[in-house]
């Protein structure tokens, strides 16, 4: 049986015994895609808190039929959109002014891999949008094939297409303004 | 270039196109220095993505959220007990009403037989019992309500 689904099940039936499991399964990869979206730590911080008591609340509505992630995401992005629409309702695919790579404070890793050539690229997506940074979190970090891809932003495939294209050639263009595509590597 | 061309580049280096697009892609690769040159540089902001730091919480952000989510279903499991502990007493009343009503017609039938002499109607006395019971529920409910809420509980 899937390890998801049981551990659903016993969420369900109130055993947090279960929320462990999705937890040590999930919680990397879901705290990682609230970062890129929100851009923020502490509101990431927050909304991953706000995230697994939503799922406990809702775990009845979840289909156990289907896989955990995409539900698990969808519900993130709720909660994640929620914010970001009452902190800027004009848009959600205008950029962030601060571009300090996401989650780089005060880890001193993460400093010392900042200071490599990866620092240009992330710094380049945190200064993306949200939503363009979104879609690239979910397809190069969270590994989402276009349709599962699309299901979480409640999309049809050729939108979340075009929506990730978007994504890269923004992405591209912010590259090429700080160093010559030869550099990137 | 056309924009069709650099978008199908770009889809192919994020493997978002479909077997019969991406093979077009490469076929048309081998024979177009200038698409191949483009391609190799999407592969690279492609690579460079899923190379980027991965962020993890924290464990104490990892507690804190265990701990929350523990409540929440504390709360839930007791607020689920409560509606089922109410609609058990609220169909054990009815249930004892409707018995208390067949219990005093019979009691106060056979009273009034015996004392050969009419007592007072039993509905009377039924409706003053039944309202005497209810009162007593009702403000029992209230004092619990009002302890709960001092006790700062949602439930």
């Amino acid at each position: 049986m899937d390890p998801d689904r049981d551990d659903a099940a016993r969420l369900r039936r109130g055993d947090t015994a279960g929320l462990t499991g999705l937890m040590g399964r999930h919680q990397d990869r879901l705290f990682r895609y609230l970062l890129r979206l929100v851009g923020e730590e502490a509101v990431a911080e927050d909304t991953f808190q706000q995230t697994w008591v939503q799922v406990a609340e809702r775990i009845g509505r979840y289909d156990t039929s289907r896989p955990f992630a995409p539900w698990l995401f969808t519900v993130a992005r709720n909660l994640a959109l929620d914010h970001l629409r009452r902190r800027r309702p004009e848009s959600l695919e205008e950029v962030d002014e601060p571009a300090a790579p996401a989650g780089a404070q005060g880890d001193p890793l993460a400093h010392a891999v900042a200071r490599q050539q990866s620092a240009r690229l992330a710094n380049a997506v945190a200064g993306l949008a949200p939503l363009d940074r979104e879609v690239l979190s979910l397809r190069f970090e969270e590994d989402l094939a276009l349709p599962q891809l699309a299901q979480t932003l409640g999309v049809p495939v050729p939108t979340a297409k075009a929506r990730l294209y978007r994504a890269l050639a923004r992405l591209r263009g912010r590259m090429l303004a700080t160093a010559p595509a030869e550099d990137w590597r | 270039m056309s924009a069709h061309v650099k978008e199908l580049l770009a889809l192919a280096a994020a493997r978002a196109l479909d077997p019969s697009e991406a093979a077009r892609v490469e076929a048309h690769l081998a024979g177009c220095a200038e698409c191949a040159r483009d391609a190799g540089e999407w592969r690279r902001l492609a690579e460079g993505l899923e190379r980027l730091p991965t962020p993890r919480p924290s464990r104490a952000l990892v507690a804190r959220t265990v701990e929350a989510v523990e409540a929440h279903v504390a709360e839930r499991t007791e607020r689920a007990w409560n509606r089922a502990a109410l609609g058990f007493l609220v169909a054990f009343a009815w249930t004892l009403a409707v018995l208390a009503w067949l219990v005093l017609d019979l009691l106060a039938g056979g009273l009034a037989l015996r004392l050969e002499s009419p007592i007072a109607s039993t509905g009377v006395l039924y409706a003053a019992y039944l309202v005497a019971g209810w009162l007593t529920a009702g403000a029992a409910a209230v004092l619990l309500g009002r302890r709960r809420r001092e006790e700062g509980r949602t439930v």
